[in-house]
Formats: C-alpha cells, sequence, structure tokens
C-alpha cells in the first residue's frame, strides 16, 4: 500500500506542474505567434517568455525524484 | 568606442563628409547632447540647408526616382564600369533620361501586353501541339467536319467510341494521342450531316467539345489551329524582340546610369549626413562614435586630403554619456557564430557584456551534458560534415552547422564520459564503462552535478552582475549582488550540513550568518531583495533539467535497443532501432538546443546583462543597403534637429 501511495505522490508531483506547464505555455504561446507575425524581433523576448513556466514541471521531476528514490 | 568631434571651415562639409563616408567607420550622432557645453550651447546650432542646397537635393531625389525606376524596367545583366565620370555631364544624363525612360516604358507596356495576350494563348498550347501530330496523320478534305476534345482517360475514349458507333454506323472516326500532361486529346473526324448530332451527344455525354476563342468562331478547325500556332509563335518572337531591344539598351545606356545613380545615392546620403552636422558662423562640426583604434588613421587622412584644415578631436566620455555610445557585437572567430544566439535578444548596453563568449563556452557545455551520448555525438559530426559543403555561401547554414559540429563533439566527449553509445548498446555490445558516472543508475548524484552546474554558473552571473554594476558606478545593486552570491553559498552549505556531507556543528554558525546578513539585504535591496534571492535559488534548481532531460534522451534509446531486439530478426530490428534512434537523435538535438539557451536567456543573462544598446552604423557607402531603416529612424531626427535651429534662429 506504502508503495502505491508513493507511486501515486510522486505521480500527482509531476503531473499537476506538467499540466499547469502545458496550459501556460499554450497560452504565452499563441500570444507569442500573434506578436512575432507583427514584430519578428521579438523572437528572443517570445522564447524566454515560453521558457518561464517549464520551472514548474522540472520542480515537480525534482519533488517526485526526492518522493521516488530519496524518501 | 571613441567619442569624437570633427571640426572645418564650412564650405569642406561637402569634401569632408564624402572622405569619412569612404573610411566608413564613423557613427554619425544625430544630436549634440553631451558634445556641446552649456558655454558654446548658443554659438552652435544645427547646419540649416541653404535654398540652393534644398534645389539641389529636390534635383537629385527626383533624378534618383527616374534612375530607380528604369533600372526596374531594365533586365538584370551584368554591365561593365562606366568610362565617364558623372559628376560633370549629370544634366545631360537628366536630359537624356526622360527620353531613355519612356522609350524603356512604352517597351515595356509593349511586352506587358504581348506576354498578356500569350498567358491566354498558353491554355491552348498543349492541345495545339497535340492535335497537329493527328492532323498530319489524316488526309484533311473539306466534305469531313472535324471536332476536337480533350479526355480524361482511357476510360472516356471507351465511352465515347461507344457512342459514336451508336450514333453514326461508323461514318465518323475517332483518333487520340496522349498529350503532355497526361491526358488524351481526340479528332473527331466526320460528314458534316452528323457533326452536329455528335456535339450534342458530346454534351450530353459531358465530353464537351475543345473551345476556342469567341473572335475566330467562323473559321473551320483546321484554319483555328493554324491560326492560333501562327499566332502564338508570332507573340514569342515579339516578346524575344523586345528582350534584345532591353538587353541592347541596357549594355549601352546602363554603364552610365549605373554611374549616375552611385553618384547620385552618395550625394543624398551626404546631404542626409550633412543634416546631422552643426555649425558656427564659420565653421561646421561633425559628432559621433568611432572605434578607438581607427582614429588616428582618419585623422591622419583628414590631415593630409585637407592640408590641416580640418580636425579630429577625441572627446572625454562622461558618466551620461554611456546610455548613448552605439555597440558593435566583435568576437574572435570561434565565437562568431554564436552571435546569431544573440541576436535573438537586443543589443547588450555599453557598461554590460556582449553574452556571446558565454554562449560559445556554455552552451555546446550543456547541449553535450544533456545528450552525452557518443554514438549520436558521431552521427552529428558525420552529418555536420557532410553538410559543410551545402552550407557554402550561405551564412546562416554555416554557422548552424559549426555550431552543430562543436556540440556533437561535446556530445561524444560526455557519452564516454556517461559510457553511453547508442544508449545502453555501447555498453551491452562493445563493453562501454563509464568514465564519470552512469546516468541510468546514479539519478540523485547526477541530480546534484547538475545543481552543482547551476550554482557555478548562477554564481559566476552574479559576480558579472556585480563587476557590470561597479562599472555603472550603481554601488547599490552591486552590494545586492554580492549579498546574493554569499547568502547563496551560505544556503547550499546549510544543506550539505543537513545532508550529512558537513560537520553538524556548522549548522548554527551558518544559520546565524544568514540572520545577520538578512537586515543588510533588505537595506541594500529593499523589499524585493529576499524575493530576488528566492528567484536566484529557483534558477539554480531549474539546472535540474540538465539530468532530466539527459535521462529521457538515455531512456528513448534503450527503448530502442530493446524494441529491436524483441523484433528477433536482424533486419526488421535495424530497421525498428534505426528508426527510433532518429527520433532520438532528432529530440535530443532540439530540446538539448532549446534548454541550453533557455538557461542562457532566462537563468544566465538575467543576472548581469542590461539589454537596450545602441547598435553601431557607421556612416559608409554600403549603409544604403543595409541601413534603410536607419535613414527611416534618423529622418524624425533630422526634422526636430530643424526645428530646433529654426526656433534658435528665429
Amino acid at each position: 500500500m506504502d508503495k502505491i501511495l508513493i507511486a501515486f505522490a510522486a505521480a500527482l508531483a509531476i503531473g499537476l506542474p506538467a499540466i499547469a506547464t502545458a496550459w501556460a505555455q499554450s497560452k504565452i504561446g499563441a500570444a507569442g505567434a500573434g506578436s512575432l507575425a507583427e514584430k519578428p524581433e521579438l523572437s528572443g523576448t517570445v522564447i524566454i517568455l515560453v521558457a518561464i513556466p517549464e520551472t514548474m514541471v522540472i520542480l515537480g521531476f525534482v519533488v517526485a525524484v526526492i518522493i521516488l528514490l530519496g524518501g | 568606442m571613441s567619442k569624437v568631434e570633427i571640426v572645418g571651415p564650412r564650405q569642406l562639409l561637402g569634401e569632408t563628409l564624402s572622405l569619412v563616408r569612404k573610411k566608413g567607420d564613423l557613427h554619425i550622432e544625430p544630436s549634440a547632447v553631451g558634445f556641446v557645453d552649456d558655454l558654446h550651447k548658443k554659438e552652435i546650432h544645427s547646419l540649416l540647408p541653404d535654398e540652393k542646397a534644398l534645389f539641389e537635393k529636390i534635383f537629385l531625389e527626383d533624378l534618383e526616382a527616374k534612375l530607380n525606376s528604369l533600372f526596374a524596367i531594365l533586365p538584370a545583366e551584368t554591365i561593365r564600369e562606366s568610362f565617364l565620370a558623372p559628376r560633370p555631364i549629370i544634366d545631360t544624363v537628366s536630359r537624356n533620361l526622360e527620353n531613355h525612360l519612356a522609350m524603356c516604358r512604352t517597351l515595356s507596356e509593349k511586352r506587358d501586353a504581348i506576354h498578356h495576350d500569350l498567358l491566354e494563348l498558353s491554355s491552348y498550347k498543349t492541345f495545339l501541339a497535340t492535335v497537329s501530330t493527328l492532323l498530319e496523320k489524316i488526309q484533311l478534305t473539306p466534305d469531313l467536319d472535324y471536332i476536337g476534345i480533350t479526355l480524361k482517360d482511357e476510360k472516356s475514349e471507351d465511352i465515347l467510341k461507344e457512342s459514336l458507333k451508336c450514333l453514326a454506323d461508323a461514318s465518323c472516326e475517332l483518333l487520340t494521342v496522349p498529350a503532355e500532361d497526361g491526358s488524351l486529346v481526340g479528332l473527331i473526324a466526320a460528314t458534316k450531316n452528323i457533326s452536329e448530332d455528335i456535339r450534342e451527344l458530346l454534351s450530353q455525354k459531358q465530353l464537351p467539345e475543345f473551345t476556342f476563342p469567341e473572335s475566330i468562331q467562323s473559321m473551320t478547325f483546321v484554319s483555328k489551329v493554324e491560326y492560333l500556332q501562327k499566332k502564338i509563335q508570332e507573340s514569342e518572337a515579339a516578346i524575344k524582340a523586345v528582350d534584345a531591344n532591353l538587353v541592347e539598351f541596357t549594355h549601352r545606356w546602363g554603364p552610365m546610369y549605373k554611374a549616375a545613380l552611385d553618384w547620385v545615392r552618395e550625394q543624398l546620403s551626404i546631404f542626409q549626413a550633412s543634416a546631422f552636422s552643426f555649425e558656427t558662423a564659420m565653421c561646421f562640426f561633425i559628432y559621433g562614435w568611432m572605434p578607438a583604434e581607427k582614429v588616428a588613421a582618419l585623422n591622419e587622412t583628414l590631415k593630409k586630403s585637407f592640408a590641416g584644415s580640418v580636425m579630429l578631436e577625441e572627446i572625454e566620455i562622461r558618466i551620461e554619456d554611456l546610455e548613448r555610445i552605439p555597440v558593435v557585437l566583435q568576437n574572435p572567430q570561434y565565437f562568431k557564430p554564436f552571435e546569431n544566439f544573440t541576436r535573438l535578444l537586443p543589443l547588450p548596453s555599453y557598461t554590460s557584456f556582449d553574452p556571446t563568449p558565454f554562449i560559445g563556452l556554455f552552451f555546446p557545455l550543456f547541449f553535450g551534458l544533456i545528450l552525452g551520448d557518443a554514438g549520436y555525438g558521431i552521427i552529428l559530426l558525420l552529418l555536420s560534415l557532410m553538410a559543410t559543403r551545402v552550407a557554402r555561401g550561405k551564412q546562416l547554414f554555416q554557422d548552424a552547422v559549426r555550431i552543430l559540429k562543436i556540440c556533437s563533439l561535446y556530445a561524444i566527449i560526455f557519452g564516454f564520459l556517461y559510457g553511453e553509445f547508442l544508449g545502453n548498446f555501447g555498453h551491452t555490445v562493445l563493453g562501454l564503462k563509464p568514465l564519470l558516472l552512469d546516468r541510468q543508475k546514479n539519478i540523485i548524484p547526477m541530480l546534484y552535478f547538475a545543481m552543482a552546474i547551476g550554482l557555478a554558473h548562477i554564481t559566476l552571473g552574479l559576480a558579472m552582475g556585480f563587476v557590470s554594476a561597479l562599472r555603472r558606478h550603481t554601488k547599490k545593486e552591486a552590494v545586492v549582488k554580492l549579498l546574493n552570491i554569499i547568502f547563496i553559498f551560505l544556503i547550499v552549505a546549510l544543506i550539505i550540513t543537513f545532508i550529512g556531507f558537513f560537520p553538524e556543528l556548522l549548522t548554527r554558525p551558518l544559520i546565524i550568518s544568514i540572520l545577520v546578513l538578512c537586515p543588510l539585504l533588505l537595506f541594500s535591496g529593499g523589499l524585493l531583495a529576499p524575493l530576488e534571492l528566492l528567484k536566484n535559488i529557483g534558477n539554480i534548481i531549474s539546472y535540474a533539467r540538465i539530468m532530466a532531460i539527459g535521462l529521457t534522451s538515455v531512456l528513448l534509446a534503450n527503448v530502442a535497443n530493446q524494441l529491436s531486439g524483441l523484433t528477433g530478426d536482424i533486419i526488421l530490428g535495424l530497421i525498428v532501432g534505426g528508426f527510433i534512434h532518429l527520433i532520438g537523435i532528432i529530440i535530443g538535438v532540439f530540446s538539448s538546443s532549446i534548454h541550453s539557451l533557455r538557461l542562457h536567456y532566462v537563468e544566465f543573462f538575467d543576472k548581469f546583462i542590461e539589454l537596450g544598446g545602441r547598435k553601431y552604423r557607421p556612416f559608409s557607402s554600403g549603409q544604403e543597403k543595409d541601413g534603410g531603416s536607419h535613414i527611416s529612424q534618423t529622418k524624425a531626427e533630422q526634422q526636430k534637429n530643424l526645428q530646433e535651429s529654426r526656433t534658435q534662429s528665429t
């Protein structure tokens, strides 16, 4: 039972931030594509904006690894 | 970059600007802010063109527009250099240009009209070419009527043949031949009494007769074909004749008009630059920026050309000038391709650092750390070597190939350090062993390793930020950066103590140090300083992606090996394994590049790079080609200057 709970906790730790990241990136990506159509020189800024939410899933991954291996 | 001022007698302004343009090193400053002190502000004002100069400018602009129109019409031919200097004959050029432009326009319009007709006739071309081969085969008689049709395929031909049999008891004949476009062109020869019935039948079977233009409906079928063929030939010949005329004109007059256009453009750019010059009752002043190492050479040229009456002087750069100094990226050959990544961001300010060398050093390193597979690295290296030939002459492609070469070398090195060659293939088949650590088994050590890289990278960024703040004389910011570095090290030491690597006795002094430094951080950085510190710690954790994405890359490679083994067949196994490894390489290259760049753009550059630098645009003969935006930008400044000087003069 413990193993199941640990696996479930790790799945939640990475799954929820992954959904959140995907949602945030979809919104930023769509807006960024619109901006790039008008101002291609903003490509650097758009890459940065799209990349920012990725930290969430990386943090989730670290927590999941700690739950599975360190915990 | 040096801040310079060129001074000379007013009558030498045009010649000086022409010389400066030829040298192509000076970025002319349209505003005198920071160049003229308050004492002399009233004496020095923007240069106002006189009536003669304005007329000359209008004349040259009109001439340029006409020359541009002429070259838009003329064909792109390689023309010789002109033997005539354009300046003495510019009035003659202007007069002749009117007639020549009118003549070329007439020729061009004539060509367009014929081309339009030819386009309309081109829809008949395939049919005519095919049907004429049929007409050659049969004996033409005036008693018969001929009907042309286009059939989609052989099935339609069979349907038509059947229908014709029923209708006319073989008193007509259908001949077909395949056309160039894959369809079938058919010719029905029938006696005149049944030709109308055949047309009706074709309409019923939805196989319409080939239609000719309305204007030739009264002609017989054979005459229509001959007429259209003749018309197409005549049109093509007429276009060739017009083209030959234009080519002959280009070779005869093109060199002179090209020289005139170059001269007119030079004069106009000098006019434009003179609007950014300043004057007193006797002298002109040109202010600007240029690379420090080129100042002496320009000064020497000016002295020689004007016998010492035009002088170049270096002016001291003040703190308030720092934001105005133009920036140019200059890097050694190795780093040049990485400037493409820097160009995705706005230019760094003059007091900041050029991020290119940092990307050049760390991007391939992170790429190798993430991909870390000797097999993939060798494949990428071979691909990049093969692409080298294809990339010749295409600068962006060449840069991409160079970056890929460097990155693939790093991937090979880390591949051997991790003991990976196409995933676990190297270990199981070739007996390859990791020199550093096995990424699949040592997940937690790899996580620590990735974060340690993050710690080093972020600390380097903060240290550079500290230096940058000192350069800009913003001491408070420098203190905040320094405190951030100290805090990060204290927190990391505390975490290591909790894990058990450092003795537990260190815990208390570390916590006390953090608590003592907290008020100092708040005092120097304000209420947002703790948030900034948390952001920096988050940034370090973000480097865990090096391990996370690397791990997915290895696992995908292992899946490829396992699946190819499960097939139980060598050829099928090679195909399956090869396909999944190919996907792995594509994903690996893409994600490694994106994440390495992200770590630079978001985590690293944020610590020390001040964006918003002005681009260095020297006044040169190449400016018209690449600096169109500069001209349009500065027109506003030019008008502002003119307005300012008008206000001063009134």
